[in-house]
């Protein structure tokens, strides 16, 4: 078998050369981080307004008034619409930031929690105890996802980082590809021959915000740590971007901040899965957004890009439910269609492939 | 030695008389063993087949009755469910891997990247993706249909595929990568179609996105036998031009291939053949990925085009009879035990090469 040509990019040397940390500007950050609110709260406001059922935008307001009422439009927003909106700003928020974090700590543009395999391994684990150990607790998924997390993304970084394949960030692609289909083909092994947990399993399998009220109030807490410990890392993965060496001379525990920044992105995408399933891209297009709008310095970026995946996430499962007159688009496959142009877009870049 | 299909240099070059005798000896020696290994195949492929309708997996049969059954002797349920259910999965099987392993073997050899295949590239899931359009949108189509758009289906991913990855040249990982890509989006599509639908076409789904031989019968065989036969044809008449590719474009054409013509040729093939296979049994993942390789590594590169179809069949024919009888596990979707085969073998291919071995 003839072997490509490759150049083997040695992973202890950083790609880019190291460079003084770009700053942004204060005022832009701010403008940003302004128009990244506003974004977020239009969509909010779509996602409890717009649905398959119209109710007018008056009587949404008269029943967000009047929370007791038994109607059934009262019932179809308290229980439907407004918790499934909020699951998907915080399970966006979730995927922007755990997408960032990993892109920034592999300095590999095409990371993300479903590319690199960690969001199957996640519901692999989410699976395995449902079928194995009948668990029905929806907080007890969260540490079977986190559990899965963990030992997925070990998997794919002892693989990813040991390839052959070019370039560091495409051999982390391929590992977690490998990853996912070991997976997704083991949940088909585990569910095939039960129809009713097949019937269940499958839809969550490929990512939906339905009928998730409960399990807003299960997991919204796990979520919200994740964020609040996510959010200090800017600093760290700024230096940590310079270069190993750089970062040790300028006094941070390397091996330590890296570890517990992945332990971070693990457990925001542990507690995104264990709430939805595995839903890819969203993490991918949101880190590159945050980017585009106020470039490279993560303590900016790092929270853009939660507002981004938050918009992203709840805006495809806002359409997804009104570009079918029956029924609706589950998330999972609106953020594929979304994202798949953004990930063939960065495969074309030039210096992420090398010739 | 000829590592690319060429025949030895003629007595009349500029040879000793022992140069040529050690070539001939030599490659008397590889003919031997190409004949031995296809022979092992073949019994491996006859001795499979017999097991997968002798053993079953569909339709509960007294064994006192298999026997009998299978040399036209019982009529009936007996016969029924050898000669309906059981022969043609197990001919399906075996059909669909010979194409999957013929479509792998030509990819790796004309992209010359072990990961090129179509099952890696996304060209089977654009092949899953057409069928399960008309399977979904016009059910009632004439049983061509499927296989039709099957390979539309993949035709269309293969030009999306280059023409997405193209940039002044492609790159092979570029080329997977954005094959991956497209792989997810046509998933996507499919998983839309089914789950839209309802329950009952839950089966149906995991047909066109995992691959199983389950709903195998005789017209799907008559469609994977001719379709075999006419992309093994093909891959005949584009074997020695494709063997000159191998030297490098501007060599080729000194030779006389026509490049462009080849190249083409050998893609819509090989995309045909995946197809075809897709659209019998699904696209049963990384078949065409492993046959390559594995023919490769059992009678070296110039031969192994003719020896990965065999492979392929061995693999999804064994994945098959595995998937129906395997305790604990079965029975499963013939897709998810050759995806659990086939994925360790993928991380295996990109996992860096030790220092010193090409």
């Amino acid at each position: 078998m003839t072997q490509p040509p490759t150049s083997v990019v040695n992973p202890s040397i950083p790609e880019r050369p190291p460079a003084s940390p770009a700053r942004t500007r204060t005022s832009r950050g701010t403008t940003v981080a302004v128009l990244a609110v506003v974004a977020v709260g239009a969509t909010l406001v779509a996602g409890i307004g717009l649905g398959a059922r119209d109710i007018s935008p008056l009587e949404v307001v008269r029943i967000l008034l009047h929370p007791g009422e038994q109607a059934f439009d009262t019932h179809v927003l308290w229980t439907e619409r407004i918790p499934r909106t909020f699951l998907g700003l915080a399970v966006g928020a979730a995927l922007g930031a755990a997408g960032l974090v990993m892109q920034a700590l592999t300095a590999n543009p095409l990371a993300d929690p479903g590319v690199l395999g960690v969001e199957q391994g996640a519901s692999m684990f989410v699976v395995l105890g449902i079928m194995l150990l009948g668990v029905t607790d929806t907080g007890d998924y969260f540490w079977l996802a986190l559990l899965g997390a963990s030992v997925t993304a070990t998997l794919v970084h002892l693989i990813g980082t040991r390839t052959d394949a070019g370039s560091s960030a495409v051999g982390l692609v391929l590992a977690g590809v490998a990853l996912a289909a070991v997976m997704s083909s083991l949940i088909t092994l585990l569910v095939v021959r039960d129809k009713e947990a097949f019937f269940h399993l499958r839809f969550w399998s490929v990512g939906q915000l339905t009928g998730r009220a409960e399990v807003l109030g299960r997991l919204l807490p796990f979520v919200l740590v994740g964020l609040l410990l996510a959010l200090p890392l800017g600093r760290t993965l700024n230096i940590l971007g310079l270069g190993d060496d750089t970062a040790r001379a300028l006094g941070v525990r390397v091996e330590r901040a890296r570890l517990t920044a992945a332990a971070v992105a693990v457990l925001l995408c542990a507690a995104a899965t264990a709430a939805v399933g595995p839903v890819a891209f969203v993490g991918l297009v949101a880190a590159h957004c945050a980017r585009l709008l106020v470039g490279p310095d993560h303590r900016w970026s790092l929270p853009v890009s939660m507002a981004a995946g938050a918009v992203l996430l709840t805006g495809a499962d806002t359409a997804g439910r009104l570009v079918l007159d029956h029924g609706e688009v589950q998330v999972g496959l609106m953020t594929a269609v979304i994202g798949t142009p953004f990930f063939v877009w960065l495969a074309r870049r030039r210096d992420l492939v090398r010739m | 030695m000829t590592p690319l299909g060429l025949r030895p240099p003629k007595p009349d070059a500029p040879a000793t008389p022992a140069v040529v005798a050690r070539l001939r000896a030599d490659r008397r020696a590889r003919d031997r063993r190409a004949a031995l290994t296809g022979g092992v195949l073949t019994a491996a492929l006859l001795g499979l087949t017999t097991a997968s309708v002798l053993l079953g997996g569909v339709g509960r049969l007294d064994p006192a009755d298999v026997l009998p059954a299978a040399f036209g002797l019982r009529d009936g349920l007996a016969d029924y469910t050898i000669f309906q259910l059981r022969m043609p999965r197990a001919l399906s099987a075996l059909l669909a891997g010979a194409l999957f392993g013929l479509a792998g073997s030509l990819y790796q050899r004309l992209i010359r990247n072990p990961l090129a295949t179509p099952d890696i590239v996304g060209i089977s899931a654009g092949a899953g993706a057409g069928a399960a359009t008309a399977l979904f949108y016009a059910p009632a189509a004439f049983a061509l249909g499927v296989p039709v758009a099957a390979v539309i289906g993949s035709f269309v991913l293969v030009a999306a595929v280059q023409g997405l990855s193209w940039r002044g040249g492609v790159d092979t990982y570029r080329l997977v990568l954005v094959g991956i890509g497209l792989s997810a989006v046509c998933t996507a599509y499919t998983n839309y179609l089914f789950l839209a639908a309802d329950r009952q076409s839950l089966a149906i789904a995991l047909r066109w996105t995992v691959g199983t031989t389950n709903d195998a019968d005789w017209d799907g065989v008559t469609t994977l036998a001719v379709g075999f036969a006419a992309c093994a044809l093909a891959a005949l008449l584009l074997a020695r031009p494709l063997a000159t590719l191998t030297l490098g474009d501007g060599f080729a054409a000194g030779l006389g291939t026509r490049v462009t013509a080849t190249r083409v040729g050998v893609l819509l093939v090989g995309a045909a053949a995946a197809a075809l296979a897709t659209s019998v049994v699904g696209p049963i993942g990384f078949v065409s990925l492993v046959s390559g390789p594995v023919a490769v590594r059992l009678v070296g590169t110039e031969r192994s085009t003719l020896l990965a179809p065999a492979t392929g069949a061995v693999i999804v024919l064994g994945a098959d009879v595995l998937a129906q009888h395997a305790p604990l596990i079965s029975p499963v979707p013939t897709g998810v035990l050759t995806a659990l085969l086939g994925a360790p073998y993928f991380v295996w291919l990109i996992l860096r090469r030790r220092q010193g071995a090409s």
